[in-house]
């Protein structure tokens, strides 16, 4: 009961949320909230244990998809949306043959390059994916009206409440996931791959599951962002895009399910906060790389673990067994 | 007499110029706990990493009640009856304990993401968790459930790698020195507990150092030398046998 | 047609060269210390920067500049092994993600000295050989083949013929024989480092007059180094050397003659190729990963 309390009072809060910001900031909010299910769906394929370096481009892949959809064939927007989602899970399907023969830094590589080639041809191919220049005028998510409340996609805090929607299921969606035997799986897969084989799992088939489910959501987030900001080319998914997904990962740390949704958060804000209102925007870069590399070297369970070091003592051991519970 | 239950026919394995496997065979019969022994370097984990199916061989092949299965990938060796622990501790050492049985459950009770997402796989849960417990209690770990695997003593990991390979209920189960690491009092209970095992249906091959273990609990018993086979029956035999003396103490010999 | 070829020609074997260094840098480093440098690129991008201050803004003599620049480039190297290589040597993925945010810095900090638009350093030499009526060779291209071919030649009686060179191979071949040997693993490391670093800033500083120097250029130069190194055998010199030749002239001649993005495409699908079918490269034999 206190559990559902506790739940309804956030929601509340995220629904004032964009109310108690300047415009400006509730754009930011509607970034952060795309971010935020980038980063969970990176966590997912991480779940397994190899590192991607393609996972931005994937986003771009469900953002190209689902802006094209509705550009060419005049697809309903959340329709190409769910198409884009499904896309990029497809292109990670077919990825999948090469690069589950490599591990370790020979996949990071590997994703890597794959993604490179990705983002080529949207370079190279004018038609239909703008070449350099990419994609502009994509269609805006069209209005529309559930009775208590009336989106109008012109306004900042309409696209959130949509985003925070999608976000919300799809959070959900890779909690109940996580959660249940198939995500035991996962973390099986992880730690002992040729003990789980020698217990029948066909590790090859999970990694591919983690990455291709992984991919789906990231296919959204991108799918989400073409439609709000209007225009994609291939530099917005480049490797500093890369660079702030790993950052709020490791900062985050990957032990848990809201770790990298809080590394991704904190430093958000954090950015707006201060380096906006100190006029030192342009050090974004600089500032996230110092964290990237101060996180790796410091801090290798990340924020969350500080969180955990909170709370920890009388509740550490109970946390753990509670977390068999839910899992089994 | 029934069938043997896994043949192992001619195998030969090669590791560049290095032949660990010359041309063995040998047939473990249902039911029996089966010891393979030998010096150091004789080939004996090699063989178990081919019939798990870790390896392919270079030559020959493993059959299961007739059927082929060298080749086949180890989850799929898995599935068809055969699960294996390994030498040293080989958990899923930052999972609880429960969790790594749990994960050995995985083939009679396979999870499906779609029935997961929806919330209707309960029914499967409790039965992959009953199947569990189960294999906890079989071992005396049912107290130990919600620690950490890695965090258990030896003697206790060593249980935990058998429950679950266990919980998947094999036909034939590979147990790679189960004894090493365990004071005598662990042993014993050990050889208590593959006895109860063998009485349940399943077969055991074992390999091992402890000549004391096996010799009290094979019921036939395989000596390689050199990737070949050397000698094989019953203890007694075993224990006589002139070849095997000659390679133990030879190579002892050897050795000082 | 002629002209054509032999112009052609002699601009894969410029681009060779500066490729070759880049790349036996990044396979020293990986050789010695186990671990990818992400920013390999960027400190290429650092060389060229060092001409544009020292050369075109300073007005000093242009080698001098590029001396300058590879001095400073590698005690940069040696600033990056000190701070987050040396911690990571037990989590080579830990130092490649570190290596990741180092690039971020680096490209940040020149964005902000700089400025993001190109610089353009004026040509040090427009002189050209006259072979025939039409066929014309610049005298800089020349030079920097020249320059690359004598670096690299250095590098390998430095390696063959030294005590350090002894000890670099000893630790790259078995690091545990090697520090049982009595060799540091930490001097070793900074020698590679110091090596593999300056390499690429000599690279970017012979070739900052020919091409426009900006904070990004460093990405199409790392895509380029990890197709060379992986393809030629990760951890093989030699091998970096004949793939960095090979790839430089199949590279110059489909983008003249057909299309650059497609060699790239191209460049990229061989690397995946040589990762799926051979993960230790053409010339490759030890695996460390």
């Amino acid at each position: 009961m206190a559990k559902f309390a506790a739940l309804f009072g956030f929601g509340a809060i995220l629904l004032a949320l964009p109310h108690a910001l300047s415009f400006s900031q509730q754009e930011i909010l509607v970034f952060l909230t795309i971010n935020v299910l980038l980063v969970a769906s990176y966590r997912l394929l991480t779940l397994t244990g190899e590192w991607s370096l393609g996972h931005v481009v994937i986003m771009g892949v469900g953002a190209y998809a689902s802006a094209l959809l509705s550009k060419r064939l005049g697809i309903y927007v959340p329709v190409a949306m769910l198409l884009g989602a499904v896309t990029a899970a497809m292109i990670a399907l077919a990825l999948s043959f090469p690069l589950f023969r490599m591990k370790g830094f020979y996949f990071l590589i590997g994703s890597f390059a794959a993604g490179e080639i990705i983002r080529l041809l949207w370079k190279r191919f004018r038609d239909p994916f703008g070449g350099p220049k990419g994609l502009k005028k994509i269609d805006p998510m069209p209005d529309f009206d559930i009775g208590i409340y009336a989106f109008d996609f012109f306004e900042p805090v309409s696209y959130y409440y949509f985003a925070l929607a999608v976000v919300g299921v799809s959070l959900w969606v890779m909690w109940r996931i996580e959660r249940s035997p198939v995500g035991l799986t996962f973390h099986a897969v992880h730690w002992q791959d040729r003990l789980a084989e020698a217990s029948g799992v066909n590790v090859r088939a999970y990694r591919t599951l983690a990455f291709v489910l992984a991919s789906g959501f990231a296919g959204l987030s991108g799918a989400l962002l073409a439609h709000y900001i209007g225009t994609i080319n291939p530099n917005s998914f480049d490797v500093e895009q890369m660079v702030f997904v790993l950052t709020w990962t490791i900062v985050g740390g990957t032990a848990t399910f809201y770790g990298p949704i809080l590394g991704c958060v904190v430093l958000t804000v954090l950015n707006e906060i201060v380096l906006r209102e100190a006029g030192f925007e342009q050090m974004r870069p600089l500032i996230y790389g110092l964290i990237l590399i101060l996180s790796v070297l410091f801090m290798p369970k990340g924020l969350e673990s500080l969180v955990r070091g909170a709370f920890s003592g009388r509740n550490a051991r109970k946390n753990k067994a509670g977390e068999t519970k839910a899992m089994e | 007499m029934s069938p043997p239950v896994l043949e192992i026919d001619d195998l030969t394995m090669r590791f560049g110029g290095l032949t660990a496997i010359d041309r063995l065979s040998f047939k473990v019969e249902r039911g029996a706990i089966h010891g393979l022994i030998g010096p150091n370097g004789a080939g004996k984990t090699t063989t178990f990493n081919v019939v798990s199916g870790f390896y392919k061989p270079t030559g020959g092949e493993v059959r299961l009640r007739g059927e082929t299965i060298s080749g086949l990938r180890m989850y799929e060796v898995a599935r068809r009856g055969v699960v294996r622990t390994f030498q040293h501790s080989t958990l899923f050492a930052e999972l609880t304990v429960l969790e790594n049985v749990l994960i050995g459950t995985h083939m009679s009770f396979p999870p499906n993401i779609f029935a997961a997402m929806a919330g209707v796989d309960k029914a499967n849960r409790r039965a992959a968790r009953a199947r569990a417990e189960e294999a906890l209690d079989f071992f005396g770990l049912a107290g130990l459930a919600d620690e950490l695997a890695g965090d258990l003593p030896h003697g206790h990991q060593r249980a935990l790698g058998m429950a679950v390979a266990l919980a998947a209920r094999p036909d034939v189960v590979l147990l790679d020195e189960p004894f090493t690491g365990m004071n005598p009092e662990e042993t014993r209970r050990m050889m208590e507990l593959m006895v109860k095992l063998r009485d349940t249906g399943v077969t055991i091959l074992l390999v091992e150092h402890d000549m004391h273990a096996i010799m009290g609990l094979c019921d036939r018993i395989t000596c390689m030398s050199f990737g070949r086979l050397l000698a094989e029956g019953n203890p007694q035999e075993i224990r006589h046998h002139p070849d095997v003396i000659e390679a133990y103490l030879g190579g002892a010999r050897h050795v000082a | 047609m002629v002209e054509l070829l032999a112009q052609t020609g002699l601009n894969a074997l410029y681009a060779a060269s500066y490729t070759a260094l880049v790349a036996v840098g990044l396979v020293l480093i990986f050789g010695v210390m186990g671990v990818i440098n992400f920013a390999h690129g960027e400190l290429f991008m650092l060389g060229a920067y060092a001409i544009v201050a020292v050369y075109a803004d300073w007005n000093l003599p242009y080698l001098v500049a590029v001396a300058v620049g590879m001095a400073f480039v590698g005690t940069v190297g040696l600033g990056m092994e000190r701070a987050f290589f040396r911690p990571l040597r037990d989590n080579p993925l830990g130092g490649l993600v570190a290596s990741i945010g180092f690039l971020m810095i680096l490209q940040a900090l020149v964005s902000m000295g700089f400025g993001v638009r190109m610089e353009h350093v004026p040509p040090v030499t427009q002189e050209v050989i006259v072979i025939t009526e039409r066929v014309r060779l610049p005298v800089f291209r020349l030079a920097v083949i020249l320059a690359a071919v004598v670096l690299l030649a250095g590098l390998w009686a430095f390696l063959k013929k030294t005590r350090f060179g002894w000890a670099l191979r000893a630790s790259a071949q078995d690091p545990e024989a090697a520090a049982l040997q009595g060799i540091s693993i930490n001097q070793t490391a900074r020698i590679a480092m110091f090596i593999g670093a300056a390499l690429a800033g000599v690279a970017g500083a012979l070739t900052a007059p020919l091409i426009s120097v900006n904070p990004h250029m460093g990405h199409s130069v790392i895509v380029t180094a990890f197709i060379v190194i992986i393809v030629g055998g990760i951890g093989s010199l030699e091998g970096a050397v004949i793939v960095a030749v090979a790839y430089a002239f199949v590279h110059t001649f489909v983008t003249t003659f057909f299309d650059g993005v497609i060699a790239d495409i191209v460049g990229l699908l061989l690397l995946l190729i040589v990762l799926i079918v051979k993960p230790t490269g053409l010339f490759g034999s030890t695996d460390r990963a």
